[in-house]
């Protein structure tokens, strides 16, 4: 059992820091192409002339976080200065401990006195899978406000607390827009809602667009990424809450944010477009053969690929919201259409059956995109959001 | 989850403690207790390094002494050093909560207890007790402390940070109940002359939350049979929103500070 959580531990890791990295350099490639620069792609095989398509750069970058200088400044509190970075960072490696990378390995191997088959996920059985991500993703706002305030600069401290009220803000939709999900399926846990959805077929994306909606944004707000990047804001607020900080500390806060943004692609994935499934490749049920369970992972993989290269996209192509307009997104406009949603989805949950009987799928999805297009039309027509750049009078 | 009555648990536990007074642990306890309550008291605001360190000394004797008394292994190696590793944790961050001057540390051990508390919930089995207290304290409730915190004096300096209320009353009752806590938890474990507590059975534990599905189970028993219960719950928490909202809207005499600055004027 220990070996095999183990085992599992040390992929899960080694894999996501190698894709962070990675990760960041696609980002740069993209940003490099919308902005019609060329990128990154010099840093090759060190002494030869050999580029790699820049296939080096992510090494690069890590010797030089490394290898520079561990300043810190004299004015900050020490203990919760090294405190924050570690805890972000543990907050984002610890929410993979419920999230499935893949479905099941086919019953020819086993570990002795592990679990039949081999499930692909470090905690498999856990009921709660689903509030333990929040749980965690709910600790990184101690990452941020400790981090803004040990730094013992006003920049920093102010960065600390616009970025807490953003996640504490955006945790509430984030919330709502699972509780469909959870819902239909009747589980918090998430390899029993990858399996409702390859069982019936129908991926909750096109069941629940509003919560699909709601979901992204407000994932995209917890993560920070530039529609909503107020806590750092480089531009004109000189960085937020990691201005003090360099070289290793500053990269635990970094690669924590860049987690965040893989953890919220995984759970769209997951929870909407049916994790590991796809039609008539991967089968549905947990009797796999080798090329089923490899499919699976393929399938995931290639689907949190795409969720991510979305965010970058939207990242390098809107700019970013005045923050009152971050807060009047947050509690007038996703918050209202989060309980519309949570209550569409209870009735539809308890009568669609009854109703509808056999037609019940179709009935789900007609009446969810009636009531995603309905409401969100109420909503643009409704809330006012000032987008002028006048100081704000009431 | 248990169907036993509240009133019938406390007597037992109160019948459990007397017993086990009665069996001659009554002068360990006592050690513990007094010199848990002196190290408390030294640990407490108004105190030098000095103070501090045999504060700490003391009370990491009294620990030791209430752990060799009563800690009873289970048998599994790994539950045992994960249950005394988090115990150990929570104690020594509920200690620290209420000893350490500076208000920021403190939440920040607080949180650290919080984490240990969810952590004995989750190697019990009690999977959504454990996510729960993480997500509405830590995740929720500490981070507005926090926020306060903050904002008020930092560095433990203001006259409240550095004395503590009534310490010869606080520091006995909060080591007694440690005590009384400790005493009345192993009880159910002995398997000696006493029977066990009626509340513990297996079966009812394997049925209840150990079971496999047990958030359904759980939503069921709150939605069920404690349905009223949750209604009120809920109603109490409209209520507060709604005054606060109320109150925060007719601050009287409080010019809005948007309006002010709006005008020009300083605030």
């Amino acid at each position: 059992m220990l070996l095999e959580a183990l085992i599992k531990i040390a992929i899960l890791i080694g894999g996501l820091m190698t894709a962070a990295a990675y990760l960041v350099l696609v980002e740069r490639w993209m940003a490099a192409w919308i902005q019609g620069r060329i990128g990154p792609n010099r840093v090759g095989v060190p002494l030869t002339r050999i580029r790699l398509f820049g296939l080096g750069q992510p090494i690069a970058d890590g010797l030089k976080f490394i290898l520079k200088e561990e300043y810190v400044p004299a004015h900050v509190d020490k203990w919760l200065y090294y405190l924050a970075p570690m805890a972000i960072l543990t907050a984002a490696l610890a929410a993979f401990a419920v999230i499935p990378f893949g479905s099941v390995l086919p019953p020819d191997v086993s570990f002795p006195g592990g679990e039949e088959p081999i499930q692909l996920v470090v905690a498999p059985g856990i009921d709660v899978g689903m509030l333990y991500v929040f749980a965690l993703s709910s600790m990184a706002i101690y990452g941020v406000t400790l981090g803004g305030w040990a730094s013992n600069n006003k920049y920093s401290f102010l960065g600390g607390l616009r970025s807490s009220a953003q996640l504490i803000a955006y945790e509430i939709p984030l919330g709502l827009g699972i509780l469909g999900v959870v819902l239909m399926t009747g589980s918090l846990r998430l390899e029993e809602i990858i399996g409702a959805q390859a069982q019936s077929g129908l991926w909750f994306a096109f069941s629940q667009p509003l919560g699909l909606l709601v979901f992204s944004v407000a994932a995209c707000a917890e993560a920070g990424r530039l529609p909503f990047d107020l806590p750092e804001a480089e531009q004109e607020l000189v960085g937020g809450y990691h201005t003090e900080y360099a070289g290793m500390k500053l990269m635990m806060y970094l690669v924590g944010e860049f987690l965040h943004m893989i953890t919220a692609a995984f759970l769209i994935v997951i929870l909407f477009f049916g994790g590991w499934h796809l039609w008539g490749v991967t089968g549905s049920s947990n009797d796999v053969n080798w090329f089923q369970a490899i499919a699976r992972i393929l399938v995931l993989v290639t689907k949190i690929l795409l969720v991510v290269l979305l965010f970058m996209l939207v990242r390098w192509s809107w700019p970013r919201f005045r923050f009152d307009q971050l807060m009047a997104l947050a509690w007038k406009v996703m918050l209202p259409l989060g309980l519309v949603h949570l209550f569409t989805m209870a009735v539809l949950s308890e009568y669609a059956e009854r109703w509808a009987g056999g037609a019940a799928p179709w009935v789900i999805v007609g009446v969810g995109w009636l009531v995603a297009v309905a409401a969100c039309l109420v909503a643009g027509t409704l809330t006012a959001v000032s987008t002028g750049n006048q100081a704000i009078r009431e | 989850m248990n169907d036993t009555p509240a009133s019938d648990a406390a007597v037992s536990a109160v019948e459990a403690t007397a017993q086990t007074f009665d069996r001659g642990d009554v002068g360990w306890i006592a050690v513990a207790v007094v010199t848990g309550t002196l190290g408390l008291w030294l640990l407490l605001p108004p105190s030098g390094a000095k103070r501090r360190l045999s504060g700490m000394v003391l009370m990491i004797a009294a620990l030791a002494v209430l752990g060799a008394a009563r800690l009873i292994p289970v048998g599994d190696w790994g539950y045992d050093a994960m249950y005394a590793v988090l115990s150990g944790l929570t104690v020594v961050a509920a200690v620290s909560t209420v000893t350490f001057r500076n208000p920021v540390y403190c939440a920040i051990w607080f949180a650290l207890t919080l984490l240990g508390i969810a952590g004995l919930f989750l190697i019990d089995g009690a999977q959504f007790l454990g996510v729960a207290i993480v997500v509405v304290y830590a995740g929720a409730i500490l981070v507005m402390f926090l926020f306060v915190l903050m904002l008020a004096n930092p560095s433990g300096r203001a006259a409240y940070d550095r004395l503590s209320w009534e310490p010869w009353i606080a520091a006995p009752v909060g080591v007694l109940l440690v005590a009384i806590v400790t005493l009345t938890y192993h009880q159910a474990f002995d398997t000696g002359d006493t029977a066990p507590l009626p509340s513990a059975s297996t079966e009812a534990l394997a049925d209840g939350v150990l079971a496999n599905q047990h958030v359904a189970r759980l939503g069921n028993q709150l939605f069920g049979r404690y349905l009223v219960d949750v209604e009120v719950a809920g109603v109490l928490l409209l209520v507060a929103l709604v005054a606060a909202s109320a109150i925060v809207a007719a601050a009287p005499g409080e010019p809005n500070n948007s309006k002010r600055a709006a005008r020009g004027e300083r605030p």
